[in-house]
């Protein structure tokens, strides 16, 4: 940091007295013929040159060092707050507005940062070369500099015009993007339905709308970037005509006149630059916000200051009078005085129509969310006081929506603990089903998974996610819909497979399949956020008109 | 600052390639030939003010200044004058020009490839991934577009200034020139070094940005499964060596170009050494003026800016060649489903017929049908059932020809599919995909797909016709609710409904249908039959049926097995036969029971 800022301050010194120097040869060296002088004044540059040539790369490799340090550095503290971050707030945000705080916002910051020793170093120059050349001749120096501080406002103006017709363009082709996309996802329903026209006509439009807002933004910089050149012109103007007289009127020698000419030439970018970076610095200043503002939100679910430790136990669940709402303001609240007590190793299916509430009941036992009133128990401590870490490790849950990382099969397994051995692995995957298809595979359990290796199928995905549950051998497993993707002919493998598993563990399912239903020893009923009837499957059918009718309405969409 | 392209290998261009790209290039420009003459004069004579410059200042030091001539430096100063406002007028035709030209050709180029893409058969897709078509349209064609905004200009403005600063150099003074140039070799050499070696860094810094990215991703996406394994502190390692990686790809591609700056920078100022050193020893020995002296002071700053800067836009034009050899490469791709030249319109009703029908993905490679013969009669329907990769979506693909068979013939009404003129396969063909798909726009949008020119109320009555008017009324806008607005709103079910209702808006003598496979939510579920009965009423219809219900209620039943039709009649016939038919009915039957 210290040597990049010594190295662009020396660098900024010998560019300014370069000139300087060319000028002293011209003059004392050319002009006077004074003896040894054109030889001396040579050298000199030379090693100026030498000095300056070392610095700018020296400068240059270490700023942008430094801004991309930063940039780095900020990128995981978001990526770390982000992984901390409550359930609540990741339902609220878009991963594709993440995603552009976490590119576009930090590149913004970091193309400041990378500005601020180059500004430094600009405003040096300018300050430098203005008493340079007043020194040399005041009023020519007023002169040649007057059109000057044009360029900074024009570049001011320019940067701040140009950047919303740029976005805006950016924002049109983006369109283009989706559009395509779209299509080609969807070819066959163009095929199918002869949509090809129809298609060629909508891009005909968004290919005007970019044609059109591109020939702007050409608009725009034909008005300014010619002019950006011709304001320095000006300046070149005044130095050769009244300079010129002045050097006829022996005020000024032809060195002083190549002097000026470089000097202004040297302000050229400086002023520009220096311009550009009020409205650069405004953008860099929105993006930290919008980056500040995901730092500043805290994790609203973390350790208590005293957490305990789970005792050890096999199990034991209890919803206390648990009520919950995803909002404050929503009308109705999810769950409302909901008690339920699951013993430990017995299984409970949590059945009802959707929007009963019963995956809140299956999110709110790991603590993804916190009660709004009442509490849950495991084990006998209330889970706020356990070490959530803990907590989280004995409760296993299989989400509806599987969700795979893009690694191989073995390490998406072994997410619980990475350091599980190849037969805990195949264990694992036996025991959900999974072990035979996995062997399938192209590389077996090596085989990428993911967006850019192979492509399972829903049933073969949540097998996976339920070894990968297993695995990590749970007090509690939740399963929540596990099956419903699951290809009807192949549902009865997973249900051996689930048979197993379950055989005591504590296990909460939930599932609108009766063959599901079927394997817990205890079956809940809820409607509207509490519970309207408890038993074996057996005595619901035969006593609750409302089970049969929640089970008729799940069969018709499976028949 | 400097370009952050870099440019695959194998998409670098040979040499023979460049010649016929621009040729092809300037082919596609020849509507706006006009404009292209225009701007290339534009160009030159902007050179040509721009070299004026520096020649008017050394007139006005030799002949004003050394001759102590007022007059012929008050010229020197007009003459300046006059060649910066050339410049400034000049300048801004040429961004204009360039800018319009460049942009046409763009927006020409989007619509002949996505047309191109439009016209090409569902074969073609089947072959392609989806990713590098997408690409096509949008990165490649970016990538052109930032030249046109940005570097074009830069590129040719920099070449010419280049040359015509060395031409005005030789005429001023050869011996000093040269002496000047001399650094020149040496500069280009590191410049053509560092263009390779920046290649290869920001080919690692983007496939390592890549990552990074699809890292964060990856990790918003699985937050909830990465909590609940309680993996936030693992995966933040993970992401943290991925983050380093990126640091020290920039890191060294940074380390490149301040290797590079200084050599340039050097030339420069050695130049500005063996000017006044070397040229002044030249204006004692009266070789030269002092007024040459100052012109090349001046001509100096035209001389290795340019090189640098074409070093860096060099990869940006190295991308962007690339870029337009893949989309030309799109073009050339002929569609393996074409019109005939003499193609003749299908006849309005007619038996749809195949007949000794064989296909496979290529001509040398397995079959996956073989001389298959049937024949649906209009208004029958035809369900055709089996074990998936049996052929069945393949058949039902031949037979509204998605793909040409590579022997045999489907017919419809007599008439070769071959033969038939696109225009009416429209009209008397609807395929009804699996899933349902849905395209940004309201519901309306969605539905008016099947015939652009329906009006509102014809695709409200096409969808209550089929029953599912009601279904989408009660939304908050009605048809005119979005479907694509925050996510995925709409359930497999409705999404399916949907695609119902631009069937029956579409209206055509032939259905080809392909049954969901997996089962949808419950509600939806009833809906979706209900509408498919309705729909079904009256048309010739080829099911792929997954489901025992749908094959039921078909006229005729196929079994496809092993690239042929197995067994064929209906369905309480081929129950009787105990053949293939029964024993899926059976293990249909015993898994409802289940």
């Amino acid at each position: 940091m210290f040597f990049g800022v010594l190295a662009g301050f020396v660098w900024t010194i010998a560019k300014v007295a370069l000139p300087l120097m060319a000028r002293q040869g011209i003059h004392r060296g050319i002009e006077l013929d004074e003896p040894n002088a054109l030889r001396n004044w040579t050298i000199g540059i030379v090693v100026v040159a030498l000095i300056s040539g070392l610095c700018t790369g020296m400068r240059r490799y270490l700023a942008f060092g430094v801004a991309y340090r930063v940039e780095t550095d900020l990128r995981l503290k978001m990526f770390a707050h982000l992984q901390r971050l409550h359930f609540a707030f990741h339902d609220q945000s878009q991963t594709g507005q993440l995603m552009s705080r976490a590119a576009t916002d930090l590149q913004q910051i970091q193309g400041f940062i990378v500005m601020i020793p180059i500004t430094f170093s600009n405003l040096l120059t300018i300050v430098l070369v203005a008493i340079v050349v007043m020194v040399i001749n005041l009023k020519l120096a007023l002169l040649a500099l007057a059109p000057l501080p044009f360029l900074n406002y024009m570049a001011n103006r320019f940067s701040k015009r140009i950047h919303p017709v740029a976005m805006e363009l950016q924002q049109e082709l983006a369109g283009v993007s989706t559009s395509v996309e779209e299509t080609v996802t969807g070819i066959r329903v163009v095929k199918g339905f002869g949509a090809e026209r129809v298609q060629s006509a909508r891009m005909k439009e968004t290919a005007a709308r970019v044609f059109d807002r591109a020939v702007y933004a050409g608009r725009v910089r034909a008005g300014f970037m010619p002019l950006l050149d011709f304001i320095p012109a000006l300046g070149i103007l005044a130095v050769v005509w009244y300079g010129g007289h002045e050097v006829l009127n022996g005020r000024l020698s032809v060195a002083d006149i190549a002097g000026f000419l470089l000097y202004v030439n040297m302000l050229v970018f400086p002023l520009r630059l220096t311009g550009q970076l009020v409205s650069q610095g405004q953008r860099a200043v929105a993006a930290a916000q919008r980056i500040e503002e995901i730092l500043v939100t805290e994790p609203a679910i973390v350790n208590k200051a005293n957490a305990v430790s789970l005792p050890p136990g096999n199990g034991d669940v209890v919803f206390d009078n648990v009520s919950f709402g995803y909002s404050r303001e929503a009308e109705r609240a999810v769950l409302e005085n909901l008690s339920l007590t699951i013993h430990a190793g017995e299984a409970v299916a949590l059945v009802g129509p959707t929007g009963c509430g019963k995956t809140t009941v299956a999110r709110l036992l790991p603590r993804f969310y916190e009660v709004d009133g009442g509490s849950i128990t495991v084990d006998g401590v209330d889970i706020r006081d356990v070490k959530l870490n803990e907590l989280r490790t004995a409760i296993g849950i299989v989400f509806e929506d599987t969700f795979l990382f893009g690694d191989t099969v073995a390490a998406n397994i072994a997410f619980a603990d990475p350091e599980a051995t190849q037969e805990r692995i195949e264990a694992a995957a036996a025991l959900a089903g999974a072990h035979e298809f996995i062997s399938e595979l192209p590389n077996g359990y090596s085989t990428e998974i993911g967006e850019r290796g192979f492509s399972l199928s829903g049933g073969q995905r949540q097998r996976i996610a339920l070894a990968r549950a297993i695995l990590a051998d749970p007090r509690v497993l939740i399963l929540d819909d596990a099956t419903s993707s699951v290809d009807p002919t192949k549902e009865h493998e997973i249900r051996d497979a689930l048979k197993t598993v379950m055989k005591g563990r504590t296990t909460i399912v939930i599932a609108h399949r009766p063959a599901t239903i079927a394997l817990a020893d205890r079956v809940v009923l809820l409607d509207e956020g509490r519970i309207i009837a408890e038993g074996t499957h057996v005595e619901l059918l035969r006593t609750s008109s409302r089970y049969r009718e929640v089970l008729a309405q799940a069969e018709g969409a499976a028949a | 600052m400097w370009s952050s392209h870099g440019v695959d290998e194998e998409d670098r261009l040979k040499k023979g390639e460049t010649g016929n790209l621009l040729r092809r290039a300037l082919r596609m420009l020849r509507p706006y030939r006009g404009q292209v003459v225009l701007c290339v004069t534009v160009l030159l004579l902007w050179t040509l003010a721009t070299v004026a410059g520096p020649f008017a200042i050394r007139y006005g030091v030799d002949q004003g200044l050394a001759n102590h001539n007022g007059a012929a430096l008050n010229r020197a100063a007009v003459g300046f004058a006059i060649s910066a406002v050339a410049v400034l007028i000049l300048s801004r035709a040429q961004i204009l020009l360039v800018n319009r030209i460049g942009e046409s050709f763009l927006r020409d180029m989007r619509e002949r490839v996505f047309d191109h893409l439009m016209h090409m058969s569902l074969g073609f897709y089947d072959s392609q991934q989806t990713g590098k078509l997408v690409a096509r349209m949008t990165s490649d064609i970016d990538s052109l577009q930032e030249l046109v905004q940005q570097g074009l200009i830069a590129f040719v403005t920099s070449g010419l200034l280049l040359i015509v600063t060395i031409t005005a150099l030789m005429f001023i003074s050869p011996v000093l020139a040269l002496l000047c140039l001399a650094s020149l070799p040496l500069v280009l050499i590191a410049s053509v070094q560092f263009q390779r070696s920046s290649n290869r860094a920001y080919l690692v810094v983007r496939e390592r940005i890549g990552q990074t990215l699809s890292t964060f991703q990856e990790s918003l996406s699985g937050v909830r499964v990465i909590q609940a394994f309680g993996r936030e502190a693992a995966n933040e390692t993970r992401f943290a060596h991925h983050n380093q990686e990126q640091l020290d790809a920039y890191a060294y591609a940074v380390k490149i170009s301040a290797l590079y700056f200084p050599v340039v920078e050097l030339a420069g100022n050695f130049a500005l050494a063996i000017v006044v050193g070397i040229g002044g020893s030249f204006v004692h020995s009266n070789a030269i003026t002092l007024g040459t002296i100052i012109a090349f002071v001046l001509y100096l700053q035209n001389l290795f800016d340019p090189v640098q800067q074409l070093s860096q836009l060099f990869n940006m034009l190295q991308s962007a060649g690339a870029a337009l050899n893949k989309l030309f490469g799109v073009l050339d791709t002929q569609s393996p489903v074409q019109e005939r030249q003499a193609a003749v319109d299908l006849p309005d009703h007619g038996n749809l017929e195949a007949v000794d029908l064989t296909f496979g993905y290529s001509e040398a490679g397995p079959k996956v049908l073989s001389h298959v013969n049937l024949v649906v009669k209009p208004g029958e329907r035809l369900a055709l059932v089996g074990p998936t990769g049996a052929g069945k979506s393949t058949l039902a693909k031949l037979l509204s020809r998605m793909y040409d068979p590579l022997d045999g013939s489907v017919r419809y009404g007599g008439v070769d599919l071959r033969d038939a003129s696109f225009a009416s396969m429209r009209e008397r063909f609807t395929v009804v995909p699996q899933e349902g798909y849905l395209f940004q726009g309201t519901i309306l949008d969605n539905v008016r797909l099947a015939r652009p020119s329906a009006t509102d109320d014809e695709v409200a009555a096409a969808m209550a016709r089929i029953g599912v008017l009601e279904h989408f009324i009660g939304m908050e806008d009605g048809l005119h609710t979005e479907v694509r607005e925050r996510g995925s709103r709409f359930s497999a079910g409705e999404r399916q409904l949907v695609s119902l209702a631009r069937a029956a808006l579409a209206d055509s003598e032939i259905l080809v249908l392909d049954e969901a496979t997996s089962s949808l939510d419950p509600g939806t579920e009833v809906e979706v039959e209900v509408a498919l009965t309705k729909l079904m009423e009256g048309k010739t219809v080829i099911v792929i049926a997954h489901r025992l219900s749908t094959a039921e209620r078909a006229d005729m039943v196929a079994v496809v097995d092993a690239g042929g039709i197995v067994e064929m009649g209906t369905h309480a016939d081929l129950v009787r036969r105990t053949g293939a038919y029964a024993a899926l009915f059976g293990s249909w039957s015993g898994q409802a029971a289940s």
